[in-house]
Protein backbone atom coordinates (compact mmCIF):
# COMPACT_ATOMS: atom_id res chain seq x y z
CA UNK A 1 0.00 0.00 0.00
CA UNK A 2 1.63 3.50 -0.88
CA UNK A 3 1.37 5.71 2.16
CA UNK A 4 0.55 9.70 1.47
CA UNK A 5 3.19 11.51 -0.06
CA UNK A 6 5.25 13.00 2.93
CA UNK A 7 4.64 10.49 5.17
CA UNK A 8 8.40 9.12 5.27
CA UNK A 9 9.78 12.66 5.80
CA UNK A 10 7.72 12.91 8.62
CA UNK A 11 8.84 9.82 10.27
CA UNK A 12 11.94 10.34 9.29
CA UNK A 13 11.87 13.79 10.95
CA UNK A 14 9.44 11.95 14.14
CA UNK A 15 12.36 9.92 14.92
CA UNK A 16 15.24 11.78 14.70
CA UNK A 17 13.40 14.37 17.56
CA UNK A 18 12.16 11.50 18.95
CA UNK A 19 8.90 12.94 18.73
CA UNK A 20 6.26 11.29 21.14
CA UNK A 21 3.97 8.66 18.67
CA UNK A 22 0.83 10.32 19.80
CA UNK A 23 2.25 13.54 18.75
CA UNK A 24 3.27 11.67 15.43
CA UNK A 25 -0.32 10.08 14.85
CA UNK A 26 -2.09 13.67 15.07
CA UNK A 27 0.20 14.40 13.01
CA UNK A 28 -0.28 12.24 10.66
CA UNK A 29 -3.84 12.75 10.55
CA UNK A 30 -4.08 15.91 9.57
CA UNK A 31 -5.49 16.85 6.31
CA UNK A 32 -1.87 16.79 3.41
CA UNK A 33 -1.56 20.14 3.12
CA UNK A 34 -1.48 21.00 7.32
CA UNK A 35 1.09 18.38 7.44
CA UNK A 36 2.96 18.97 4.90
CA UNK A 37 2.86 22.80 5.69
CA UNK A 38 4.11 21.61 9.45
CA UNK A 39 7.18 19.60 8.00
CA UNK A 40 7.82 22.68 5.93
CA UNK A 41 8.31 24.73 9.20
CA UNK A 42 10.01 21.84 11.52
CA UNK A 43 12.84 20.81 8.42
CA UNK A 44 14.17 24.84 7.92
CA UNK A 45 13.73 26.24 11.56
CA UNK A 46 15.13 23.04 12.92
CA UNK A 47 12.70 22.98 15.61
CA UNK A 48 13.85 21.32 18.51
CA UNK A 49 10.54 18.55 19.54
CA UNK A 50 9.10 20.63 22.91
CA UNK A 51 9.06 23.56 20.00
CA UNK A 52 7.46 21.68 17.57
CA UNK A 53 4.66 20.15 20.01
CA UNK A 54 3.73 23.57 21.37
CA UNK A 55 3.90 24.76 17.79
CA UNK A 56 1.54 22.28 16.93
CA UNK A 57 -0.45 22.89 19.85
CA UNK A 58 -0.82 26.39 19.54
CA UNK A 59 -2.00 26.01 16.03
CA UNK A 60 -4.58 23.43 16.56
CA UNK A 61 -6.22 25.54 19.32
CA UNK A 62 -5.49 28.82 16.59
CA UNK A 63 -7.89 26.89 14.29
CA UNK A 64 -10.49 25.82 16.63
CA UNK A 65 -10.56 29.36 17.97
CA UNK A 66 -11.09 30.50 14.40
CA UNK A 67 -13.87 28.46 13.10
CA UNK A 68 -15.55 29.40 16.35
CA UNK A 69 -15.13 33.18 15.31
CA UNK A 70 -16.23 32.86 12.15
CA UNK A 71 -19.30 30.54 13.13
CA UNK A 72 -20.31 32.74 15.99
CA UNK A 73 -20.29 36.12 13.39
CA UNK A 74 -21.66 34.12 10.26
CA UNK A 75 -18.64 35.49 8.36
CA UNK A 76 -17.95 34.73 5.16
CA UNK A 77 -14.06 34.13 5.50
CA UNK A 78 -11.55 31.49 4.86
CA UNK A 79 -12.00 28.55 7.23
CA UNK A 80 -8.92 28.64 9.02
CA UNK A 81 -6.89 25.51 8.79
CA UNK A 82 -3.00 24.98 10.18
CA UNK A 83 -1.56 26.03 6.33
CA UNK A 84 -3.32 28.89 5.83
CA UNK A 85 -2.30 29.90 9.60
CA UNK A 86 1.61 29.57 8.45
CA UNK A 87 0.87 31.04 4.95
CA UNK A 88 0.26 34.34 6.74
CA UNK A 89 2.22 36.89 6.04
CA UNK A 90 3.56 37.83 9.50
CA UNK A 91 4.49 34.15 9.23
CA UNK A 92 5.92 33.85 6.30
CA UNK A 93 8.25 36.74 7.17
CA UNK A 94 9.41 34.96 9.77
CA UNK A 95 9.98 31.36 7.68
CA UNK A 96 11.34 33.21 4.64
CA UNK A 97 13.66 34.98 6.89
CA UNK A 98 17.55 35.10 7.04
CA UNK A 99 18.15 34.64 10.63
CA UNK A 100 19.28 31.40 12.25
CA UNK A 101 17.07 29.11 12.21
CA UNK A 102 16.83 29.06 16.56
CA UNK A 103 16.55 32.75 16.16
CA UNK A 104 13.37 32.36 13.90
CA UNK A 105 11.89 29.18 15.80
CA UNK A 106 11.34 31.78 18.61
CA UNK A 107 9.96 34.32 16.47
CA UNK A 108 7.77 31.96 15.17
CA UNK A 109 6.58 30.63 18.53
CA UNK A 110 6.19 33.85 19.85
CA UNK A 111 3.57 35.03 16.80
CA UNK A 112 2.08 31.89 17.24
CA UNK A 113 1.38 32.75 21.17
CA UNK A 114 0.37 36.26 19.51
CA UNK A 115 -2.13 34.96 17.35
CA UNK A 116 -3.51 32.37 19.84
CA UNK A 117 -4.01 35.17 22.79
CA UNK A 118 -4.54 38.11 21.23
CA UNK A 119 -6.04 39.93 24.26
CA UNK A 120 -3.46 39.31 26.63
CA UNK A 121 -0.65 40.32 24.04
CA UNK A 122 -2.47 43.78 23.83
CA UNK A 123 -3.03 44.56 26.94
CA UNK A 124 0.60 43.26 28.07
CA UNK A 125 2.14 45.62 25.16
CA UNK A 126 -0.28 48.41 26.45
CA UNK A 127 1.15 47.77 29.89
CA UNK A 128 4.80 48.09 28.73
CA UNK A 129 4.11 50.75 26.50
CA UNK A 130 2.79 52.73 29.94
CA UNK A 131 6.08 51.48 32.03
CA UNK A 132 8.08 53.28 29.77
CA UNK A 133 6.32 56.65 29.46
CA UNK A 134 7.06 56.87 33.35
CA UNK A 135 10.85 56.91 32.28
CA UNK A 136 11.49 55.35 35.69
CA UNK A 137 15.36 55.45 36.14
CA UNK A 138 17.97 52.59 35.97
CA UNK A 139 17.40 51.46 39.49
CA UNK A 140 13.98 51.03 39.51
CA UNK A 141 11.72 48.70 37.85
CA UNK A 142 7.82 47.75 38.20
CA UNK A 143 7.63 44.19 37.53
CA UNK A 144 4.37 42.69 36.00
CA UNK A 145 2.58 39.57 37.45
CA UNK A 146 4.10 36.19 34.62
CA UNK A 147 1.23 36.81 31.49
CA UNK A 148 -0.64 39.01 33.96
CA UNK A 149 -2.11 35.86 36.16
CA UNK A 150 -2.03 37.45 39.00
CA UNK A 151 -3.51 41.26 40.11
CA UNK A 152 0.26 41.96 42.03
CA UNK A 153 2.94 44.41 40.74
CA UNK A 154 6.08 45.04 42.30
CA UNK A 155 7.97 48.07 42.15
CA UNK A 156 11.75 47.28 42.66
CA UNK A 157 14.67 49.52 43.89
CA UNK A 158 17.66 48.35 43.65
CA UNK A 159 20.28 51.00 44.76
CA UNK A 160 24.06 51.09 46.17
CA UNK A 161 24.09 53.74 48.95
CA UNK A 162 21.78 55.80 50.73
CA UNK A 163 22.18 59.15 48.46
CA UNK A 164 21.34 57.04 45.12
CA UNK A 165 18.44 55.00 47.28
CA UNK A 166 17.15 58.60 48.01
CA UNK A 167 17.42 59.88 44.13
CA UNK A 168 15.65 56.18 43.50
CA UNK A 169 12.76 56.89 46.20
CA UNK A 170 12.38 60.46 45.33
CA UNK A 171 11.93 58.89 41.39
CA UNK A 172 8.90 56.57 42.59
CA UNK A 173 7.23 59.57 44.57
CA UNK A 174 6.90 61.47 41.33
CA UNK A 175 5.69 58.48 39.15
CA UNK A 176 3.10 57.88 41.97
CA UNK A 177 0.15 58.25 39.67
CA UNK A 178 1.66 56.81 36.81
CA UNK A 179 2.15 53.77 39.29
CA UNK A 180 -1.23 53.61 40.23
CA UNK A 181 -2.85 53.75 37.00
CA UNK A 182 -0.66 50.85 36.03
CA UNK A 183 -1.87 49.03 39.15
CA UNK A 184 -5.51 49.85 38.41
CA UNK A 185 -4.45 48.88 34.75
CA UNK A 186 -4.05 45.21 35.97
CA UNK A 187 -7.22 45.24 37.64
CA UNK A 188 -9.59 45.53 34.71
CA UNK A 189 -9.62 49.54 35.39
CA UNK A 190 -9.71 51.78 32.39
CA UNK A 191 -10.83 50.42 28.73
CA UNK A 192 -8.16 47.44 28.50
CA UNK A 193 -9.70 46.55 25.31
CA UNK A 194 -12.47 47.44 23.27
CA UNK A 195 -14.17 43.94 22.93
CA UNK A 196 -14.35 41.77 25.96
CA UNK B 1 -36.19 17.21 30.79
CA UNK B 2 -35.56 13.43 31.38
CA UNK B 3 -32.17 11.77 31.24
CA UNK B 4 -30.85 8.04 30.37
CA UNK B 5 -29.49 5.56 31.88
CA UNK B 6 -27.89 2.28 30.16
CA UNK B 7 -28.06 0.66 33.73
CA UNK B 8 -28.28 0.94 37.52
CA UNK B 9 -26.32 -1.13 39.99
CA UNK B 10 -27.88 -1.70 43.34
CA UNK B 11 -25.54 -2.93 46.04
CA UNK B 12 -26.77 -5.89 48.06
CA UNK B 13 -26.96 -3.88 51.42
CA UNK B 14 -29.14 -1.19 49.68
CA UNK B 15 -31.65 -3.61 47.69
CA UNK B 16 -34.45 -3.04 50.19
CA UNK B 17 -34.03 0.68 50.79
CA UNK B 18 -36.63 3.39 50.33
CA UNK B 19 -34.29 4.74 47.06
CA UNK B 20 -33.99 1.47 45.38
CA UNK B 21 -37.31 0.96 45.20
CA UNK B 22 -38.38 4.53 44.33
CA UNK B 23 -35.52 4.09 41.21
CA UNK B 24 -36.39 0.46 40.13
CA UNK B 25 -40.33 1.16 40.03
CA UNK B 26 -39.68 4.59 37.99
CA UNK B 27 -36.65 2.94 35.17
CA UNK B 28 -37.66 3.37 31.50
CA UNK B 29 -37.91 0.13 29.98
CA UNK B 30 -35.28 -1.67 29.30
CA UNK B 31 -32.45 -0.50 31.54
CA UNK B 32 -30.81 -3.42 32.70
CA UNK B 33 -30.90 -3.59 36.80
CA UNK B 34 -27.98 -5.12 38.31
CA UNK B 35 -27.51 -6.46 41.95
CA UNK B 36 -23.59 -5.93 43.09
CA UNK B 37 -21.71 -6.46 46.56
CA UNK B 38 -20.29 -3.47 46.85
CA UNK B 39 -20.63 -0.02 44.86
CA UNK B 40 -17.41 1.09 44.36
CA UNK B 41 -16.45 -1.71 42.48
CA UNK B 42 -18.99 -0.55 40.40
CA UNK B 43 -18.38 2.89 39.99
CA UNK B 44 -14.79 2.12 38.61
CA UNK B 45 -13.90 2.97 35.15
CA UNK B 46 -14.50 0.45 32.63
CA UNK B 47 -11.95 -0.65 30.80
CA UNK B 48 -11.42 -0.58 27.24
CA UNK B 49 -13.95 2.37 27.16
CA UNK B 50 -12.42 5.21 25.76
CA UNK B 51 -14.22 7.72 27.36
CA UNK B 52 -15.36 6.24 31.06
CA UNK B 53 -16.35 9.16 32.77
CA UNK B 54 -19.09 10.02 29.98
CA UNK B 55 -20.12 6.25 30.39
CA UNK B 56 -19.86 6.34 34.20
CA UNK B 57 -22.76 9.00 33.80
CA UNK B 58 -24.74 6.40 32.39
CA UNK B 59 -23.99 4.17 35.04
CA UNK B 60 -26.18 4.80 38.28
CA UNK B 61 -24.98 2.72 41.12
CA UNK B 62 -27.38 2.99 44.76
CA UNK B 63 -25.04 2.04 47.41
CA UNK B 64 -24.15 2.98 50.88
CA UNK B 65 -22.18 6.00 52.12
CA UNK B 66 -19.04 5.52 53.61
CA UNK B 67 -17.83 8.58 54.46
CA UNK B 68 -19.76 11.89 56.24
CA UNK B 69 -22.21 13.10 53.98
CA UNK B 70 -21.58 17.07 55.34
CA UNK B 71 -18.66 18.96 55.01
CA UNK B 72 -16.95 22.54 54.25
CA UNK B 73 -16.88 23.65 50.56
CA UNK B 74 -14.36 21.64 48.90
CA UNK B 75 -13.45 24.68 46.90
CA UNK B 76 -12.87 26.63 50.09
CA UNK B 77 -9.29 28.15 50.70
CA UNK B 78 -7.50 30.45 53.06
CA UNK B 79 -6.13 32.52 49.80
CA UNK B 80 -9.22 32.91 48.67
CA UNK B 81 -12.85 35.12 50.29
CA UNK B 82 -14.81 32.19 50.63
CA UNK B 83 -18.56 32.24 51.18
CA UNK B 84 -19.12 29.69 54.22
CA UNK B 85 -21.01 27.27 52.25
CA UNK B 86 -21.59 23.33 53.62
CA UNK B 87 -21.56 20.46 51.38
CA UNK B 88 -23.98 17.70 51.51
CA UNK B 89 -23.13 15.04 49.14
CA UNK B 90 -25.84 12.44 48.59
CA UNK B 91 -24.79 11.85 44.74
CA UNK B 92 -21.47 11.93 42.89
CA UNK B 93 -21.50 12.64 39.38
CA UNK B 94 -24.01 14.22 36.58
CA UNK B 95 -26.03 12.94 33.72
CA UNK B 96 -25.18 16.52 32.39
CA UNK B 97 -21.71 17.03 30.70
CA UNK B 98 -20.42 20.42 30.88
CA UNK B 99 -16.89 20.75 29.63
CA UNK B 100 -15.54 22.66 31.99
CA UNK B 101 -16.64 20.35 34.69
CA UNK B 102 -14.41 19.56 37.49
CA UNK B 103 -15.69 16.84 38.00
CA UNK B 104 -13.81 15.19 34.55
CA UNK B 105 -10.68 15.49 37.01
CA UNK B 106 -12.13 14.40 40.24
CA UNK B 107 -13.64 11.39 39.44
CA UNK B 108 -11.78 10.35 37.17
CA UNK B 109 -10.88 6.79 38.68
CA UNK B 110 -14.44 6.94 40.30
CA UNK B 111 -17.22 7.81 37.49
CA UNK B 112 -20.02 5.45 38.35
CA UNK B 113 -23.19 7.79 39.11
CA UNK B 114 -23.44 7.06 42.35
CA UNK B 115 -26.41 7.79 44.70
CA UNK B 116 -26.48 7.40 48.15
CA UNK B 117 -29.24 5.04 49.85
CA UNK B 118 -29.03 5.66 53.40
CA UNK B 119 -28.56 9.50 52.70
CA UNK B 120 -31.47 10.23 55.81
CA UNK B 121 -27.78 9.19 57.91
CA UNK B 122 -27.12 12.77 56.64
CA UNK B 123 -29.82 14.61 59.18
CA UNK B 124 -28.15 13.21 61.81
CA UNK B 125 -24.82 14.84 60.76
CA UNK B 126 -27.13 18.13 60.54
CA UNK B 127 -28.22 17.78 63.82
CA UNK B 128 -25.14 17.70 65.46
CA UNK B 129 -24.21 20.44 63.62
CA UNK B 130 -27.21 22.05 65.03
CA UNK B 131 -26.39 20.87 68.64
CA UNK B 132 -22.46 22.31 67.90
CA UNK B 133 -23.41 25.57 66.89
CA UNK B 134 -26.54 26.30 68.12
CA UNK B 135 -26.62 29.99 67.47
CA UNK B 136 -25.32 30.00 64.00
CA UNK B 137 -27.01 29.82 60.53
CA UNK B 138 -25.53 27.60 57.98
CA UNK B 139 -26.37 27.34 53.93
CA UNK B 140 -25.73 24.13 53.18
CA UNK B 141 -26.16 22.76 49.93
CA UNK B 142 -26.02 19.13 47.68
CA UNK B 143 -24.68 20.79 44.31
CA UNK B 144 -20.93 20.20 44.39
CA UNK B 145 -20.13 16.94 43.78
CA UNK B 146 -23.85 16.34 41.67
CA UNK B 147 -26.36 18.27 40.11
CA UNK B 148 -29.15 18.54 43.15
CA UNK B 149 -31.94 17.87 40.77
CA UNK B 150 -30.53 15.82 38.08
CA UNK B 151 -33.17 12.64 37.84
CA UNK B 152 -34.85 13.71 41.05
CA UNK B 153 -37.53 12.78 39.50
CA UNK B 154 -36.62 9.52 39.98
CA UNK B 155 -34.96 9.43 43.30
CA UNK B 156 -37.58 11.58 44.74
CA UNK B 157 -34.66 12.68 47.54
CA UNK B 158 -35.78 16.49 47.06
CA UNK B 159 -39.11 15.88 48.75
CA UNK B 160 -37.14 14.27 52.07
CA UNK B 161 -34.46 17.16 51.97
CA UNK B 162 -37.33 19.98 51.60
CA UNK B 163 -39.08 18.20 54.53
CA UNK B 164 -36.64 18.37 56.76
CA UNK B 165 -34.97 21.50 56.42
CA UNK B 166 -38.89 23.38 56.39
CA UNK B 167 -38.53 22.63 60.37
CA UNK B 168 -35.29 24.29 61.01
CA UNK B 169 -35.22 27.46 61.27
CA UNK B 170 -31.26 27.93 61.80
CA UNK B 171 -30.50 25.72 58.32
CA UNK B 172 -30.76 26.80 54.83
CA UNK B 173 -30.74 24.28 51.96
CA UNK B 174 -29.77 25.01 48.42
CA UNK B 175 -30.43 22.81 45.74
CA UNK B 176 -27.85 23.57 42.92
CA UNK B 177 -29.12 22.98 39.24
CA UNK B 178 -28.92 23.37 35.68
CA UNK B 179 -31.91 21.53 35.10
CA UNK B 180 -35.63 22.39 34.49
CA UNK B 181 -36.65 19.11 36.81
CA UNK B 182 -38.47 21.27 39.78
CA UNK B 183 -41.98 19.00 39.31
CA UNK B 184 -41.00 17.22 42.78
CA UNK B 185 -40.30 20.82 44.63
CA UNK B 186 -43.35 22.06 43.08
CA UNK B 187 -45.23 19.66 45.48
CA UNK B 188 -43.41 20.42 48.39
CA UNK B 189 -44.23 23.23 50.81
CA UNK B 190 -40.23 24.52 51.65
CA UNK B 191 -41.84 27.30 54.68
CA UNK B 192 -39.04 29.61 53.27
CA UNK B 193 -35.93 27.25 54.23
CA UNK B 194 -34.77 26.02 50.64
CA UNK B 195 -33.20 28.11 48.13
CA UNK B 196 -33.07 26.97 45.02
CA UNK B 197 -30.26 28.44 42.78
CA UNK B 198 -29.61 27.69 38.82
CA UNK B 199 -25.69 28.42 37.24
CA UNK B 200 -26.64 30.82 34.29
CA UNK B 201 -24.52 31.13 31.03
CA UNK B 202 -24.86 33.01 27.63
CA UNK B 203 -26.64 30.85 25.34
CA UNK B 204 -22.76 30.41 22.92
CA UNK B 205 -21.60 28.85 26.53
CA UNK B 206 -24.96 26.43 26.50
CA UNK B 207 -24.68 25.42 23.29
CA UNK B 208 -20.86 24.96 23.00
CA UNK B 209 -20.43 23.79 26.18
CA UNK B 210 -22.71 22.72 28.45
CA UNK B 211 -24.27 19.60 26.78
CA UNK B 212 -27.71 18.07 28.07
CA UNK B 213 -28.56 20.88 30.41
CA UNK B 214 -31.52 22.99 30.24
CA UNK B 215 -31.27 26.00 27.86
CA UNK B 216 -30.74 29.50 29.83
CA UNK B 217 -34.51 30.20 29.29
CA UNK B 218 -35.99 27.61 30.17
CA UNK B 219 -33.68 27.33 33.80
CA UNK B 220 -35.05 31.08 34.14
CA UNK B 221 -38.59 30.08 33.45
CA UNK B 222 -38.04 27.08 36.31
CA UNK B 223 -36.77 29.85 38.67
CA UNK B 224 -39.71 31.95 38.17
CA UNK B 225 -41.92 29.08 38.76
CA UNK B 226 -40.03 27.90 42.33
CA UNK B 227 -40.05 31.10 43.01
CA UNK B 228 -44.08 31.15 42.85
CA UNK B 229 -44.26 28.26 45.09
CA UNK B 230 -42.75 29.42 47.70
CA UNK B 231 -38.65 29.61 47.40
CA UNK B 232 -36.22 31.35 47.49
CA UNK B 233 -34.09 31.49 44.48
CA UNK B 234 -29.86 32.58 43.26
CA UNK B 235 -28.38 32.65 40.47
CA UNK B 236 -24.30 31.22 39.70
CA UNK B 237 -22.69 33.52 37.38
CA UNK B 238 -20.25 30.63 37.12
CA UNK B 239 -18.07 29.30 35.48
CA UNK B 240 -17.76 32.95 33.57
CA UNK B 241 -15.70 32.38 30.01
CA UNK B 242 -14.05 35.25 28.84
CA UNK B 243 -14.72 34.43 25.38
CA UNK B 244 -14.63 37.92 22.32
CA UNK B 245 -18.04 39.43 23.43
CA UNK B 246 -18.73 37.44 26.55
CA UNK B 247 -19.47 40.70 28.52
CA UNK B 248 -21.98 42.08 25.86
CA UNK B 249 -23.26 38.31 26.54
CA UNK B 250 -23.57 38.16 30.29
CA UNK B 251 -25.04 41.51 30.59
CA UNK B 252 -27.96 40.43 28.39
CA UNK B 253 -28.10 37.39 30.19
CA UNK B 254 -28.70 39.43 33.73
CA UNK B 255 -30.85 41.77 31.59
CA UNK B 256 -33.27 38.76 30.28
CA UNK B 257 -33.00 37.68 33.92
CA UNK B 258 -34.08 40.96 35.52
CA UNK B 259 -36.66 41.05 33.20
CA UNK B 260 -38.31 37.88 34.32
CA UNK B 261 -37.29 38.03 38.63
CA UNK B 262 -37.33 41.05 39.87
CA UNK B 263 -33.56 41.30 41.49
CA UNK B 264 -35.15 42.01 45.05
CA UNK B 265 -36.36 38.78 44.51
CA UNK B 266 -33.13 37.09 43.96
CA UNK B 267 -31.38 35.99 47.62
CA UNK B 268 -28.09 36.44 46.11
CA UNK B 269 -25.47 36.24 42.93
CA UNK B 270 -22.19 34.85 42.93
CA UNK B 271 -19.71 35.55 39.96
CA UNK B 272 -17.14 33.54 39.25
CA UNK B 273 -14.03 32.61 36.21
CA UNK B 274 -13.47 29.32 34.73
CA UNK B 275 -10.53 28.02 36.45
CA UNK B 276 -8.63 24.41 35.55
CA UNK B 277 -5.73 22.86 37.47
CA UNK B 278 -3.52 21.57 34.62
CA UNK B 279 -4.84 18.09 34.98
CA UNK B 280 -8.54 19.07 34.59
CA UNK B 281 -7.69 21.39 31.42
CA UNK B 282 -6.02 18.39 29.97
CA UNK B 283 -8.96 15.88 30.48
CA UNK B 284 -11.24 18.50 29.61
CA UNK B 285 -9.18 19.18 26.28
CA UNK B 286 -8.87 15.70 25.48
CA UNK B 287 -12.87 15.16 25.76
CA UNK B 288 -13.55 18.14 23.77
CA UNK B 289 -11.05 18.92 21.79
CA UNK B 290 -12.82 21.59 19.33
CA UNK B 291 -15.25 23.65 21.82
CA UNK B 292 -13.50 27.23 21.68
CA UNK B 293 -14.91 27.98 25.10
CA UNK B 294 -12.38 25.54 26.64
CA UNK B 295 -9.52 27.64 24.47
CA UNK B 296 -9.63 31.38 25.85
CA UNK B 297 -6.61 33.66 27.10
CA UNK B 298 -6.18 31.50 30.13
CA UNK B 299 -2.57 31.20 32.18
CA UNK B 300 -1.69 29.92 34.85
CA UNK B 301 -1.89 31.55 37.98
CA UNK B 302 0.09 31.92 41.61
CA UNK B 303 -3.07 29.11 42.89
CA UNK B 304 -2.06 26.72 40.22
CA UNK B 305 -5.09 26.77 38.12
CA UNK B 306 -5.76 28.37 34.76
CA UNK B 307 -7.73 31.30 34.48
CA UNK B 308 -8.86 34.41 32.26
CA UNK B 309 -5.50 36.84 32.51
CA UNK B 310 -6.52 39.13 35.29
CA UNK B 311 -7.14 42.43 33.82
CA UNK B 312 -9.63 40.54 31.41
CA UNK B 313 -11.12 38.35 34.10
CA UNK B 314 -11.83 41.73 36.30
CA UNK B 315 -12.96 44.12 34.21
CA UNK B 316 -15.67 41.03 33.25
CA UNK B 317 -16.24 41.10 37.36
CA UNK B 318 -16.24 44.80 37.40
CA UNK B 319 -19.00 44.86 34.43
CA UNK B 320 -21.38 42.27 35.67
CA UNK B 321 -21.14 43.64 39.07
CA UNK B 322 -22.06 47.10 38.14
CA UNK B 323 -25.20 45.73 36.26
CA UNK B 324 -26.16 43.62 39.48
CA UNK B 325 -25.84 47.01 41.50
CA UNK B 326 -27.89 49.26 38.64
CA UNK B 327 -30.56 46.07 39.03
CA UNK B 328 -30.53 46.26 42.70
CA UNK B 329 -28.21 47.92 45.35
CA UNK B 330 -28.93 45.77 47.67
CA UNK B 331 -28.99 42.56 45.83
CA UNK B 332 -26.34 40.23 47.77
CA UNK B 333 -23.20 39.31 45.13
CA UNK B 334 -20.09 37.38 45.73
CA UNK B 335 -17.14 36.12 44.22
CA UNK B 336 -16.16 32.68 44.55
CA UNK B 337 -12.45 31.20 44.53
CA UNK B 338 -10.93 34.74 44.02
CA UNK B 339 -8.44 36.00 46.44
CA UNK B 340 -9.53 38.76 49.10
CA UNK B 341 -7.43 41.92 46.99
CA UNK B 342 -9.62 40.37 43.71
CA UNK B 343 -12.93 41.31 45.69
CA UNK B 344 -11.70 43.95 47.16
CA UNK B 345 -10.92 45.54 43.52
CA UNK B 346 -14.07 44.93 42.12
CA UNK B 347 -16.70 45.41 45.11
CA UNK B 348 -14.34 48.29 46.46
CA UNK B 349 -14.34 46.82 50.27
CA UNK B 350 -13.00 44.17 51.94
CA UNK B 351 -14.39 40.46 51.81
CA UNK B 352 -16.45 39.20 54.46
CA UNK B 353 -15.30 36.26 56.85
CA UNK B 354 -16.76 33.29 55.24
CA UNK B 355 -18.94 32.21 58.59
CA UNK B 356 -20.45 35.91 58.39
CA UNK B 357 -20.85 36.17 54.57
CA UNK B 358 -22.31 32.34 54.89
CA UNK B 359 -25.14 33.14 57.49
CA UNK B 360 -25.74 36.49 55.47
CA UNK B 361 -26.51 34.25 52.35
CA UNK B 362 -28.23 31.78 54.24
CA UNK B 363 -30.80 34.20 55.78
CA UNK B 364 -31.32 36.43 52.97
Amino acid sequence: MNRPAGEDAIRRWAAARHLPDAHLRRWLALADEDRAALLDVAEPLRLRTGQFMTAFELLEEIVVRERATIVANGANATIATIATILARREIRRILDGTGSAPGRARELLDALRTIRFPRLKRTAQRLAEEIAALGLPHGVSVVLPKELGSDEVKVEISAHGGVELERLIDAVGQARAGLIRIADLIGGGDSIDDEV
Amino acid sequence: MKFELDAVHIEEGSRTSALARRVVGGLSPGVAVNYVADGREASRPIAGVADSFAAGKRRMVIMRRRSPFLMACPAGSSEFACCGYLVLTLASNCPMDCGYCFLQDYLADNPGFQVYANYSDAFDELERLRRNAPARGFRVGTGELADSLAFDSLTGISRDLVEYFAGRDDLTLELKTKTDEIENLLAADPKGRTLVSWTLSPERVFRSTEHRTAPPAARIEAARRVLEAGYRVAFHFDPIIAYAGAERDYIELMGNLFDVIAPERIAFVSLGGMRMTPALRAAARRRFPDDPMLLGEEVLGPDGRYRAFTPLRLRLYSALSDRIRKADAKLQTYLCMESPSVHRRVFGEPAQPPAALGARLAAN
